[in-house]
């Protein structure tokens, strides 16, 4: 009686097995339906215990993250209002992580994200509004402060989906070098003098419209759509309606064709990866293109102090005009407290300025005040994009509006845009016929 | 009276009755005993797995057969639609151009691997000077993340200034558009596939081929046998049912192939390398299109069965042969 084994010798029983294997298969049961799987944050709430969740992407180098996370810790709430956690999201698969967290009510109170993210959850209903929050900003001198027309991008019918945060620019980058080799004294100023700047490159064997459009690689796209807006085109009317075939847009994209025609454009363009778009500007093979604000830095090196930015090129319609995206920040309805984002994300917006003046890499500020300080003012290039490019710089809605909505996010990184980029820069198609093709995939995509 | 015996004998046997007499359990007995304890404990025992399949599989799988049938995205569930996702696919240009290329894809990967993967098994059962340290170095494609031999590859092939193309150019080919020609585009996704898979057929080919008997060869040999038909006769009847099994995996890996494809080329140019499982991904993620795109990857599965039903059948039949 002293043991239930049948002569095994052991000790441990099968019923005792049992016993065990049940009680673990519950504990799991039980783990796995509980509602933060014990991971301390709180469940849904947008933080537990009144916390709030701040999720940021890596929008600058490695030491964005880190003093961003210092900026959100020394947030010093009022009494009644919850602290804020910082979490750092990957731009990997970015899109399915916010979609899941969002679905399942454990996502963040307040986060930046995707261009198009926060018109893409206002639509779904989960985005909190910030109208109060501007209109208390209007007090605080915080909403005057904001670039020209910048809070208005972000104005949906029902109200503000986000606030601005950083502005990632297009922009017409020369090697001064290149040119210099080519014998043109200055950098071109209109469509004419950009195809003779061309010419003139093509004899040194370089090209003069350096992109990629290949895996993961939207400049091309962003740049073409730029060539567009600069002459006075763009997707969408001012109904918010996909309007691609028109005759700004085909006389944009009959340039464009042109240059590829004559042999400006590298053949292997269509699918360049943004490290191959770099690398062509580093083995000095890229004398002109549009690319972002950023490009002499990731370039580096010697090629990196080669490379200038033009001014705004006139076209043949007499505008001026690139594409560029308002980065913002945005609410989530699910949160403690509406109160507590509101006031994490003014103290944030009062205190974000060191995110620019100490050198972490992230984009251009939306905040006058910021371009301001001396440490932006001693950036050359960052001056002259902002003072330059953002006046003319338009959003995703050119030409019918500035103002982002949710259609937008059936052009921002989409198959339809990679395929007519690709179709544009492999060159055996026509303006038209490419145009009426991303005019019907995007309503297809809208559908 | 002998006949009869041994009559007797063969239908004792065939009913499972043993020569003392004892024939199987009754069977009608058994069922009235009801589960036994040994029954319990094996389940006890495939409880946790059982759980964790049902619990990781068929809930995502269940669901998203829910969502092929209505018009939802990525947040919201979105409404019920019938088939309406199923049609739409399979009226879609986009969705045959992927079917074709993917059927590309999965023949080009699938016999040029096992080709390779077959031929340097072969190589490496003779002696061959550092075999060991070959084995390892072939070993590497198979090894290495995808994310990093794709990183390679596109160095390799992607600018005018990358080593193929240069080589290429060297030899008079002129500018050479690995990537960016649709046509060259699919075969070098094609080639980088095959670069991809073939240790893993070698791998399998080899333990086929270490379980066949030497004295076979031999007594082959014996008889006059060229090199030929022993391989065409005795290595390939023998290493079938090995072969079948590492066709039927290779199918489905590259059916369901995404980094090769989208990390390199990312679908394009103009879609040329899009295969199902690209489409499906930038429908869903790109598009926020969950309905069409769970239904290409219901049709996919669907057709992903069908194949490994008829290869698996090809197995049982060479099992009975």
């Amino acid at each position: 009686m002293a043991s239930q084994s049948s002569g095994s010798g052991s000790a441990f029983t099968r019923r005792g097995f049992i016993g065990v294997a049940g009680g673990m298969a519950a504990a799991t049961l039980l783990a796995a339906c509980s509602p933060s799987g014990g991971s301390g944050g709180g469940g849904g709430g947008g933080g537990g215990g009144g916390t709030i969740k701040f999720w940021n992407m890596p929008w600058g180098n490695t030491e964005f993250n880190k003093l961003d996370e210092e900026i959100t810790k020394a947030y010093k709430p009022e009494d009644g209002l919850g602290a804020a956690t910082y979490q750092v999201i990957q731009w990997a698969n970015f899109t399915q992580t916010f979609s899941s967290a969002v679905a399942s009510n454990t996502g963040p109170a307040v986060s930046s994200g995707g261009g198009t993210q926060a018109f893409q959850f206002e639509a779904q209903g989960k985005i909190a509004y910030a109208d109060d929050l501007l209109e208390s900003w209007k007090e605080n001198g915080l909403y005057d402060d904001f670039l020209p027309g910048l809070l208005d991008t972000m104005k949906v019918e029902k109200g503000y989906a986000a606030v601005p945060y950083n502005l990632d620019m297009r922009v017409l980058w020369y090697n001064t070098t290149l040119l210099e080799k080519a014998g043109i004294s200055a950098p071109p100023t209109d469509w004419q003098g950009y195809m003779d700047a061309c010419e003139a490159l093509k004899k040194n064997n370089v090209y003069g419209y350096g992109t990629g459009a290949g895996a993961g690689a939207f400049t091309g796209t962003h740049a073409l759509v730029s060539w567009m807006i600069n002459n006075g085109g763009g997707l969408f009317d001012e109904d918010q309606k996909p309007n691609c075939v028109t005759p700004e847009n085909i006389e944009a994209m009959d340039f464009v064709l042109e240059m590829v025609s004559k042999g400006y454009v590298d053949p292997a363009s269509a699918t360049y990866t943004s490290a191959n778009v770099d690398s062509q500007w580093e083995a000095r093979t890229f004398g002109m293109g549009y690319n972002t604000g950023g490009l002499a830095n990731n370039v580096g090196g010697d090629v990196g102090a080669e490379l200038q930015v033009m001014s705004p090129l006139k076209s043949p319609s007499g505008k001026q005009g690139a594409l560029f995206f308002p980065n913002s920040i945005m609410m989530y309805t699910n949160t403690p407290s509406q109160e507590a984002s509101e006031a994490f994300l003014t103290y944030y917006y009062q205190n974000m300025t060191p995110l620019w003046t100490e050198g972490t890499g992230i984009g251009l500020p939306p905040l006058k005040s910021i371009t301001e300080t001396e440490e932006f003012q001693a950036d050359p290039t960052n001056v002259k994009i902002i003072t330059e490019w953002q006046p003319v710089a338009r959003t995703w809605a050119a030409p019918g509006g500035d103002a982002l909505f949710f259609d937008v996010t059936a052009v921002d990184g989409t198959p339809a845009m990679d395929t007519f980029s690709q179709s544009i820069l492999g060159g055996n198609t026509d303006s038209k016929t490419a145009l009426t093709a991303l005019q019907s995939a995007i309503e297809g995509a809208l559908a | 009276m002998a006949t009869s015996t041994i009559t007797n004998r063969i239908e004792k046997a065939r009913k499972g009755v043993g020569v003392s007499g004892q024939g199987a359990p009754d069977q009608g007995r058994k069922k009235k005993k009801g589960i036994s304890a040994r029954a319990w404990t094996l389940f006890a025992f495939a409880f946790p797995s059982l759980f964790l399949l049902v619990l990781l599989n068929l809930y995502p799988v269940i669901y998203a057969g829910i969502q092929s049938v209505r018009d939802g995205d990525l947040i919201d569930p979105g409404n019920f639609v019938g088939l309406k996702n199923y049609t739409d696919v399979l009226t879609q240009p986009s969705f045959w151009t992927a079917t074709r290329f993917t059927i590309i894809f999965t023949i080009v990967g699938v016999f040029g691997s096992w080709l390779i993967g077959l031929a340097l098994a072969l190589l490496l059962r003779t002696r061959v000077p550092a075999g060991g340290l070959f084995k390892v170095l072939l070993l590497l494609p198979w090894v290495v993340p995808v994310v990093v031999s794709a990183t390679s590859w596109n160095w390799l092939v992607a600018t005018p200034q990358s080593p193929l193309p240069m080589l290429a150019n060297a030899l008079g080919l002129g500018n050479v558009l690995f990537l960016a020609d649709p046509v060259l585009a699919q075969v070098t996704v094609c080639v980088f596939k095959v670069w991809v898979s073939f240790p893993f057929m070698m791998m399998m080919m080899a333990s086929a081929l270490a379980a066949v008997d030497v004295n076979v060869y031999e007594a082959a040999k014996m008889d006059g046998a060229t090199n030929w038909q022993s391989f065409s006769h005795i290595t390939m009847p023998m290493i079938s049912r090995s072969t079948y099994i590492s066709w039927i995996l290779m199918t489905i890996f590259c059916v369901n192939d995404f980094p090769t494809i989208f990390l390199l080329t990312g679908g394009g140019p103009v879609d040329a390398t899009t295969s199902l499982v690209v489409l499906s991904y930038r429908t869903v993620f790109q598009n926020f299109q969950t309905g069409p795109g769970v239904a290409i990857a219901f049709v996919m599965t669907l057709v992903l069965v069908i194949v490994s039903v008829v290869l698996y059948r090809q197995i049982r039949k060479v099992n009975i042969e």
